[in-house]
């Protein structure tokens, strides 16, 4: 208790000395005052990109693979136009001082260039954000990496960009897992938010479904056929133990209420309900009681209130359950067919899939109080298993627009649909985690 | 006399028949009784269902007291009973869907007398269709349940 109360402590302690030692803390008023600006004109944030500039072989290299990981990260977000630098960018004389005249001229809101070094081995990469109208450094910062790390700080520098910008964390070094039958069989893989870096998770041979990683990233829970029955699974992802639910019966669709409780249907009772699951595999205890099918659990980010599928009464609809209380409350009342809710990280609003009388299958949001029901997709077949990037501003899913069932981001009020990866087989059932 | 040769030709005949079937008739007192013809052996079917439901059809309780009855000829044997969809509709539902088909099928079994601990069910959702297309025809083959019968 004593040891506990220590690291709370010292925890704050470092915080403090963080805020008040960190010259970035003075950049955050000014960051207010940037998005109030913003919001006068919505619409893309027209931004310079300069070349980082590097000196000897080796580092004008890396400048180069950093310029272009920047390049495509921010245009992946989809919140700029990135201009081309003016020739005259740099003033004439000793310094080369940035000649914000020129930026303005050519329309530019935000410009953001660098150096990168070599220090003891390391990639240091020097970065500096200024706003072009009032020449204001906006952000400063540094960061270090071995060559192998330059995609992962050249995306830490877009995330402090875009949260510097919008004020919200973004999903730059989140991983999104999916099902995929391109070995023949459907296995687990991961790539990365951006459809970069696809590996492999399991290579069971079996049926495997419905991968979700925690919310702090320490376990991926799934269903797998391995047992011979379809069965719940939580990975320890750091010493790669497995643990499972023995009991009869199915086990359908994971989905985590916080770090220490994976809420799962299950039918070891004979009807199919929605129980809480330790990561050890022990029951918590059994969250639904109702006839008929209780599936796939999404939960608010405070682990409040539960939105689920029932056909409590006929058909598949979303529910939402008070965990407290157990009061359920009906969601939807548009469409006849309605599964696969996914609860937004700002927790106001629920994305789901409706299969339409036409025979299309779309993606739409609905406020968690019910009101303002949208429709995302239309006129392209079946779009499914919506899953919302940790800062909320896109949606994952899959589509068979295309043909087989692939993999798509969208922004999260539909637009800017596009293919995430380029992979044989189907994918399908992705989840995008939560954590960086 | 002339006329008597034909009489006794024609009496040789059915003398000679007469003679070889008293042998018959002994050759059969001799011989084992022929085997009862055997009882007609019972086949394992499966059942199908209406979509997005788990009730079960007329036709489907009668199949099922046939699957009753192949259980009753082959008391060593046992029963996996998997419950499936359709392509439509989504995955995570149609798993449960699934168990559901399966467990009625087996419900209806044991309330007919068949012993539970010989009947196991798994479902598979919409993940091993049958049929492979993607019209009715195709989806009414995948909404069923299938029984695989082992040990027999």
């Amino acid at each position: 208790m004593i040891g506990f109360s220590k690291v709370i402590i010292s925890a704050a302690l470092l915080l403090l000395a963080g805020i008040l030692l960190n010259p970035l803390a003075a950049i955050a008023v000014e960051q207010g005052e940037y998005i109030a600006i913003r919001k006068q004109g919505t619409g893309k944030i027209a931004i310079v990109l300069d070349r980082t500039s590097a000196k000897g072989k080796t580092e004008s290299a890396w400048a180069q693979s950093l310029d272009a990981i920047v390049k495509d990260g921010l245009v992946f977000s989809d919140l700029f136009s990135i201009l081309p630098p003016p020739s005259n960018i740099r003033a004439e004389g000793k310094d080369k001082a940035v000649n914000f005249s020129a930026l303005s001229s050519v329309g530019s809101e935000v410009y953001a260039g660098g150096s990168v070094s070599k220090k003891s081995g390391k990639v240091h990469l020097d970065m500096e954000v200024y706003d072009t109208f009032g020449s204001k450094l906006l952000l400063k910062k540094s960061y270090t990496g071995s060559e192998a790390e330059l995609r992962s700080m050249g995306h830490a520098f877009c995330a402090d960009l875009i949260e510097m910008l919008t004020g919200k964390k973004s999903y730059f070094g989140s991983k999104i897992v999916f099902v995929s039958s391109k070995t023949g069989n459907k296995e687990i893989y991961q790539c990365d938010f951006d459809g970069q870096g696809v590996q492999q998770l399991t290579n069971f041979r079996s049926i495997s479904l419905t991968p979700v990683f925690s919310p702090d990233g320490r376990y991926l829970a799934y269903t797998s056929y391995t047992s011979g029955r379809p069965t719940l699974y939580v990975k320890n992802l750091a010493d790669n133990t497995i643990a499972s639910v023995v009991k009869n019966g199915v086990s359908v669709d994971p989905g985590w209420r916080n770090t220490g409780e994976v809420a799962t249907t299950l039918s070891f009772e004979g009807d199919q309900e929605i129980y809480l699951v330790r990561p050890d595999g022990s029951i918590t205890r059994r969250i639904t009681s109702s006839r008929g099918i209780d599936v796939s659990p999404t939960f608010s980010p405070d682990g409040s209130r539960m939105a689920f599928v029932s056909a409590r009464n006929g058909l598949p609809q979303i529910f939402i359950q008070d965990m407290q209380t157990g009061a359920v409350k009906r969601l939807t009342y548009s469409g006849r067919y309605n599964t696969q809710p996914s609860w937004s990280p700002g927790g106001d609003k629920i994305a789901y899939t409706t299969w339409e009388k036409s025979g299309e299958i779309n993606i739409f949001v609905i406020n968690a109080d019910g009101s303002g029901l949208k429709r995302l997709t239309s006129g392209a077949r079946e779009n499914e298993s919506p899953s919302w990037s940790p800062d909320g501003s896109m949606i994952v899913f899959t589509s068979n627009r295309q043909g087989g069932k692939r993999l798509y981001v969208m922004g999260s009020n539909g637009e800017n649909q596009r293919r995430l990866l380029q992979m044989e087989g189907e994918q399908m059932q992705p989840s995008w985690s939560l954590f960086r | 006399m002339r006329s008597v040769k034909p009489l006794l030709r024609s009496m040789f005949i059915p003398g000679m028949l007469l003679l070889g079937a008293c042998c018959c008739e002994k050759d059969v007192v001799v011989a084992p009784p022929p085997p009862p013809p055997p009882p007609p052996q019972v086949e394992l079917g499966d059942i199908f269902f209406d979509f997005d439901k788990s009730e079960l059809r007329a036709e489907a309780v009668q199949q099922l007291q046939k699957n009753f009855d192949w259980m009753k000829q082959n008391p060593a044997g046992t029963l996996i009973i998997e419950g499936h969809c359709d392509e439509r509709g989504t995955n995570e539902y149609n798993m449960a869907l699934g168990e559901r088909r399966a467990n009625a099928a087996k419900d209806y079994m044991i309330n007919i007398g068949a012993d539970p601990a010989k009947m196991q069910t798994v479902s598979y959702g919409e993940e091993r269709p049958f049929a492979l297309g993607h019209d009715e025809a195709a989806w009414q083959q995948n909404r069923r349940a299938h029984f695989v019968g082992q040990g027999r």
